[in-house]
């Protein structure tokens, strides 16, 4: 009986540290993750909003001197990828095909998705 | 009727065949035709005579052998292919044989009767008797009354012959009459001498006055005798003469009768007339007393003078030679030989159409005869309307019917018509082809010029207009399908289309158009077709649906790209998604969709330009 108290003791405090770990890591956990489902529908509707995202660098599409970069971000399990202008401020970020980041976005007036803040994930 | 008694004086030169100098034969003029009848000769006939002539027109009839052309005033008449002649010779093919019982015995009393009057059997007997047959041979239908007719001139001759019986007797006591006035006035005249050289005064002065009165006296004793003499001698010469015209009208009647006899062709009762002519006219005149054509005429034919002797020759001789026509038809009916036996019999039947072994031939050689003479006629007609088929058949069955007809004139019409017209249609086939509307009807009509019922004329002339109506129904459909867009139906039917536009270069430029576009369609959907062999079903959508943007009105590229979008569906799914919010400006989500397709298909020509387009919206400045 008391064997049995003590591993679901070690089990919790496992998990316990583990969602303290992940909330620590995450700078905009109080960000709503963005509705791919919604963007992809409708992006006019989500205008002005700030969403987070995390996904995986796929492509750099375009490169603007003024403007910034332009990536193809796959995300959740990599069917929806999504374009992700990330602006002239992160120039010094070295962002390569294959890196995961947590991106922190704002939804356009045409309904792009322009980077405010980005982490590694 | 009078053309075959000119036929018959004219062939009966032939029969006799004793025409001491045969005349030239008469040129038919080119621009004549012989086979109808009044063609005018210009330069008259060589048996012509000159000036007005009242017997049998202008002219002597005269035959032209070479030719079978019987010349008669001023006009030519083709002896075998007449109308007239024609007709009566083929209702006398369609006859049947006169060998009935009434015709035989028809037959044989006019035989008795020729037996009875042959000369040195004649007898008074059989001179009555035959003259007796003549009132019953009369009574056939067949006789038309000619023995009749003859009975009755025999009857007028019998007459003539008594009246001058009763003249000769009146005359006779007539002589009496005057020998007895001339004895009386002998015997006056004697008297009245005796008494004037007897007594009276004998002075001088007186004697003489006395003389005077005597002589007057006896002259009016003797005058009433001389008168009545010279009355006496008067009516002798009156009777005389009477007599002898009473006998020459007679005579005359009577010749006339067996010329017209012969000049019917009634052989054998102008045999029968002259017979009883010699045996009532015994005084040995047997000369004909015709007008001087008629004499010209029968010098010229038989070169023989006028007489009796000369017609009864000629009828004899006819009536051999028309036997002898009938023998040598049937001879060669058996041989097969059927234009010579039709020639043989119409020559016959010409001359003595009247005579027993005519009227009597069977039917089934007739109607054979008739057979062969119809259709050659009928091969005449269809080569003179240039009616080559009809004539090539006509030819194939007269060949087949007898073996010595002689078809190789209208052979030779005939292939040369085939040839000359197949040339012409060729060229008019030519011209069909090329366009040249002018020289195509003008060999057409050329073509049917020569050969009007032509069947490669008939049917070349209705494949050419086919083939026009053919090309302008092609011309309208082929408007209609533009104006639908209905391209796919032009692309199937663009052999005809092709065809109908070969002279109307204005759609030749359109046509060119469509049928270009059809191919990019076709070659799009074959490379559909076999970019989805390989399970690439997306790559094929993609095929199909840039010729579908393109033409989007073909069925069978609809079709194609209908069962590729379900088989490709996510991707075609992304495709249009991205392309609509492109539409809507919404780039962001537009290119969310592209780089999505892209994700499916990286291969994607639509995602990889919808994604090159939206990057240069976004960052126009990109590089």
């Amino acid at each position: 009986m008391w064997i049995i108290v003590a591993v679901l003791l070690v089990v919790a405090a496992f998990v316990g540290s583990q969602l303290f770990t992940h909330m620590v890591s995450d700078p905009f956990r109080t960000t709503a993750p963005l509705d791919v489902r919604a963007y992809l529908e409708n992006a006019n509707s989500l205008r002005g909003n700030v969403y987070k995202i995390e996904g995986k660098v796929e492509e750099q599409l375009a490169w603007s001197p003024t403007s910034g970069r332009l990536f193809s971000i796959s995300v959740g399990n990599g069917e929806d990828v999504l374009p992700v202008l990330i602006t002239t401020q992160f120039n010094s970020e070295n962002i390569q095909k294959g890196q995961r980041f947590i991106f922190l976005l704002e939804v356009t007036d045409d309904g792009m998705l322009r980077t405010k803040a980005l982490t590694k994930a | 009727m009078k053309l075959p008694l000119a036929i018959l004086l004219a062939g009966a030169g032939l029969a006799v065949a004793q025409v001491p100098d045969p005349p030239a034969p008469v040129p038919v003029p080119e621009n004549q035709n012989p086979h109808s009848s009044g063609g005018e000769q210009k330069g008259g006939s060589p048996g012509a005579t000159k000036g007005n002539s009242s017997f049998l027109g202008k002219d002597v009839p005269f035959l032209d052998p070479s030719g079978e052309i019987v010349t008669w005033d001023g006009k030519n008449w083709s002896v075998t292919d007449n109308r007239l002649l024609s007709a009566r010779f083929e209702k006398y093919l369609n006859a049947p044989p006169q060998t009935t019982e009434a015709d035989r015995e028809y037959r044989q009393i006019i035989s008795r009767i020729m037996d009875c009057l042959a000369p040195g059997r004649v007898t008074p007997a059989s001179q009555d008797e035959a003259f007796n047959l003549l009132e019953k041979a009369s009574r056939f239908p067949d006789d038309s009354r000619l023995c009749e007719a003859i009975a009755f001139q025999v009857i007028a001759a019998w007459q003539a012959r008594k009246n001058t019986e009763r003249i000769l007797i009146a005359n006779k006591n007539l002589e009496a009459e005057r020998k007895r006035l001339e004895w009386n006035a002998k015997l006056a005249a004697e008297g009245s001498m005796l008494q004037s050289s007897g007594g009276g005064p004998k002075k001088e002065g007186y004697a003489a006055e006395w003389q005077k009165q005597q002589q007057t006296k006896r002259d009016m004793e003797l005058q009433p005798l001389l008168t009545r003499i010279a009355e006496i001698q008067a009516a002798l010469k009156a009777n005389q003469l009477k007599r002898e015209v009473a006998e020459l009208q007679v005579k005359i009647e009577f010749q006339g009768l067996i010329v017209t006899h012969f000049l019917q062709r009634r052989y054998q009762h102008a045999i029968i007339g002259s017979r009883f002519y010699r045996s009532v006219f015994t005084d040995g005149d047997s000369q004909l007393r015709v007008g001087e054509d008629a004499k010209s005429l029968f010098s010229k034919t038989t070169g023989m003078p006028p007489t009796l002797g000369t017609l009864d020759s000629l009828a004899n001789e006819i009536m051999r030679d028309v036997d002898e026509g009938i023998q040598s038809f049937k001879y060669l009916m058996e041989k097969g030989e059927l234009k010579s036996a039709s020639d043989r019999l119409l020559e016959t039947f010409m001359v003595g159409e009247y005579m027993p072994s005519v009227r009597t031939l069977d039917r089934d050689s007739k109607r054979k005869a008739l057979t062969f003479v119809q259709k050659g006629r009928q091969l005449i007609s269809a080569i003179e309307v240039k009616d080559y088929t009809l004539a090539e058949k006509l030819v194939q069955e007269l060949n087949a019917m007898a073996k010595d007809v002689d078809t190789s004139k209208a052979t030779a019409a005939i292939e040369t018509a085939r040839q000359v017209a197949a040339m012409h249609i060729a060229k008019a086939r030519n011209a069909a082809v090329s366009g040249d509307k002018a020289t195509l009807e003008a060999e057409l009509t050329a073509a049917a010029e020569i050969w009007p019922r032509n069947p490669e004329l008939k049917t070349v002339s209705e494949r050419i207009f086919d083939q026009g109506d053919v090309h302008a129904r092609a011309l309208v459909d082929l408007e209609q399908l533009i104006s639908l867009k209905n391209y796919r139906q032009i692309y199937e039917d663009r052999m005809r289309f092709i065809a109908a536009v070969s002279m109307h270069p204005e759609k030749q430029e359109q046509l060119r158009k469509v049928l270009a576009n059809m191919e990019t369609i076709e070659t799009a959907i074959i490379q559909a077709q076999e970019i989805e062999k390989r399970g690439d079903f997306a790559g094929a959508w993609e095929s199909a649906e840039r010729a579908f943007r393109q033409f989007p009105d073909d069925s069978k590229l609809n079709q194609v790209r209908a069962n590729l979008t379900t088989k490709a569906a996510d991707f075609v799914r992304a495709i249009r998604q991205a392309e609509e919010l492109e539409e809507k400006k919404q780039p962001g989500s537009s290119l969310a969709w592209y780089l999505k397709a892209q994700k499916k298909y990286q291969s994607s020509e639509f995602a990889k330009q919808g994604i090159s387009r939206l990057t240069k919206e976004i960052l126009p400045d990109a590089t």
